[in-house]
């Protein structure tokens, strides 16, 4: 896959940014190329261009009292602190879209469950003061608002585990094979996207696999030490389970009610059909595990290719319905043994027509 | 080449900010490069000044976003000034300690949308310039969380400028299982985020009701209608509620169903009660809320549903179209 390209430049970005660092470099003389740009979360090429525009600007063109900053490359002079007047200086409040981010970024932290109680009083004070500071500019971010959600007990363990680099036995909820399996993990990292999940080694499949809290059904921490191997961890913007291109391919159509499909399964195409359906063209390592799928959308929907699965998924649902039919005349026997009339709601199951094998 | 945006807009701000009294357009325009080599000195009645003003209105808008409040003031003579004044600009002051900056660190990182990553991270250099503390390792205090907030609708941005500004909006909708998109329009309130999808609250305008839509399913653009909201906003919009409805959380009544022994872990955790019949087969007491069929069906001949028989005929149904297939 390309690299991702270079971040384009924006003015407003950049205007923001050059005037919280004219306040910070005027108290700052000498500061460090280095810490400057650590302190200000860009890197040192962003600080060196914010540095080349800096000598352009001043309160006034005309009276020649640009200000005079520069760098030789390890650290930042500004020979005429002067030039900006102290009102010019000063720390600026926050606009309403600063506030809303940062406030609803720290409200939503704050209830991630297993966060140390400590970081979250931290977390909560900070949240407190920001608001008090933001003032107006803060009532806007109650527009907007998110939650994480994660297993509180399974997630302070995998987050115990991880700072005293110890390895996890878990039982796993597969739902693709309706299995729950015992592995053994060494976890490396806690991703909050919408559901929790941990990024570890499984020692099972020795390989790299994303684990949902939710569906981890009992965990231990082990007293070995974990020890996953060097990996290049994952851009977090990708979607999490990336299909391969070699994985082989499935063909779903789905009615209007079955276009659910395409929003929550990664597809490489969708095609709108005439009766308002779509035609969903999907990769996975397993196509076996699709099989709920199947099932699950009833008559909204049918599995093209690979007949396999299509063929599995009819198989499933008869011998479903056959239990039906037992209860049916489990039924029956009860209420005729009672000496009352057969129930009147439940539906016979009748053998369609070209239902049969063939 | 002409003189880039940034350069433009540090220029303005810093002579507004640094004025003790107002200035006026003619003398902003003399006073930064920036517009002197775009459209020449002020003083000609020059064709160019109605490219100058638009780009003097949309650079104060600009200033504006960033937080700036810029006062327009008309003197004596009539003339049209403009300043930033210390009092309504200076952040009050803050005092955050090391543990609190690492907190907000932590947090300013989650956004994964240009546009709040980017306020984020100007709110804490503001923050910073103001004397926050720095982290000696961001991620020291924190362990391993890499909490992320996920933005992939496109409807985002503008629906989230629209609940700013109490703008009312109109989009076409598809619901979830329409075929074909219809118009909508919503004054809308508030946007929420659970479990990874952005949902709208707002008023529907043609419904005359409150409604809940999920951003996935906006197709096309969101555009602004002018004029205000005719409906009240509720102090507290409750997105959440809704969409648990939907997704069948909200459960108000039980069900009664046969599990293959070892199969349906999901079901078994929700389940109220477990009792193990010995043939290989359980017997599970569990919620009955929106969606059940649909997800028992999934369990195929693991599941047998007892009772209500409303639950089971929905199920046989389902199982029947798939065994036609």
């Amino acid at each position: 896959m390309a690299g991702k390209p270079v971040r384009p430049v924006n003015a407003i970005d950049q205007t923001r940014r050059m005037l919280s660092l004219v306040t910070y470099l005027k108290e700052r003389p000498g500061a460090r190329v280095e810490d400057v740009a650590r302190a200000f979360g860009i890197s040192e090429d962003e600080l060196v261009s914010d540095l080349d525009v800096l000598p352009m600007c001043g309160t006034s063109f005309r009276g020649g009292d640009l200000l005079d900053i520069d760098t030789d490359g390890e650290r930042i002079w500004w020979h005429n602190p002067a030039a900006l007047a102290a009102e010019a200086a000063e720390p600026l409040r926050l606009a309403a879209d600063e506030a809303t981010a940062l406030l609803v970024a720290a409200r939503a932290v704050s209830t991630l469950p297993g966060l140390r109680e400590s970081d979250r009083q931290a977390l909560l004070r900070a949240t407190a003061k920001v608001e008090t500071a933001a003032g107006e500019a803060a009532g806007a971010s109650s527009r907007l608002s998110v939650t994480f959600e994660s297993e509180g007990g399974v997630f302070a363990d995998v987050d115990r585990a991880i700072a005293e680099r110890r390895r996890l036995w878990i039982r796993y909820y597969s739902p693709a094979r309706d299995e729950v399996t015992e592995r053994e993990i060494d976890p490396i990292r806690l991703v909050s996207v919408g559901h929790t999940y941990v990024e570890a080694w499984c020692r099972r499949s020795e390989a790299r696999r994303t684990f949902r809290l939710d569906r981890v059904a009992e965990i231990r921490i082990l007293d070995e030490p974990s020890a996953p191997p060097e990996i290049e961890l994952r851009d977090l913007s990708e979607a999490l389970v990336q299909p391969a291109a070699e994985d082989p391919e499935v063909v779903v159509e789905v009615g209007p009610g079955g276009r659910w499909v395409a929003e929550y399964y990664p597809h490489d195409s969708a095609d709108e059909l005439p009766d308002g359906g779509l035609r969903i063209t999907l990769r996975t390592p397993d196509p076996a595990s699709l099989r709920r799928l199947a099932l699950r959308l009833g008559r909204d929907g049918r599995i093209v290719s690979p007949p396999e699965l299509a063929d599995s998924a009819r198989q499933a649902a008869r011998e479903a319905l056959s239990a039906y039919d037992g209860i049916e005349a489990e039924r029956t026997a009860r209420v005729a043994e009672a000496g009352a009339r057969g129930p009147q709601t439940l539906h016979a199951v009748p053998d369609g027509p070209g239902d049969g094998p063939g | 080449m002409a003189i880039a945006k940034a350069e433009r807009l540090m220029n303005l701000a810093l002579c507004l900010l640094g004025t003790r009294r107002p200035l006026s357009k003619r003398e902003l325009r003399d006073s930064i490069e920036a517009y002197v080599e775009a459209f020449g000195p002020g003083n000609g009645a020059s064709g160019s000044d109605d490219s100058f003003n638009r780009m003097f209105e949309r650079d104060k808008d600009d200033l504006r976003e960033l937080g700036l409040v810029i006062e327009t003031v008309e003197s004596l003579d009539g003339e049209i000034g403009y300043m930033a004044r210390r009092d309504s600009n200076r952040l009050p002051p803050i005092t955050l300690d090391a543990e609190e900056a690492a907190a907000l660190g932590l947090a300013a990182k989650v956004w994964q949308q240009a546009r709040l990553a980017g306020a984020a991270s100007g709110a804490l250099q503001k923050l910073r310039a103001a004397g926050l503390p720095e982290d000696v390792d961001p991620y020291g205090s924190h362990g391993a969380l890499e909490p992320r907030i996920p933005v992939h609708e496109a409807a985002f941005e503008p629906l989230m400028l629209a609940c700013r500004d109490r703008r009312p909006v109109a989009f076409d909708y598809r619901k979830a299982t329409a075929a074909h998109p219809e118009q909508r329009h919503v004054e809308p309130w508030a946007l929420e985020c659970w479990r990874g999808h952005w949902y709208l609250a707002g008023w529907d305008r043609d419904r005359g009701a409150e409604r809940v839509f999920r951003l996935s399913r906006i197709t096309g653009k969101v555009r602004s209608r002018g004029g205000r909201y005719t409906a009240d906003v509720p102090d507290v919009v409750t997105v959440r509620e809704t969409v648990a409805s939907w997704a069948g959380e909200i459960a108000d009544r039980s069900a009664r169903i046969r599990l293959r022994a070892g199969a349906g872990y999901p079901l078994r955790a929700k389940a109220t009660s477990v009792r193990e019949l010995g043939d290989g087969w359980d017997e599970l007491e569990i919620p009955y809320g929106h969606g059940l069929d649909a997800w028992l069906v999934e369990f195929g001949p693991d599941v047998v549903v007892l009772e209500p028989a409303e639950l089971r005929a929905d199920v046989v149904d389902r199982l029947r179209a798939v065994a036609k297939g």
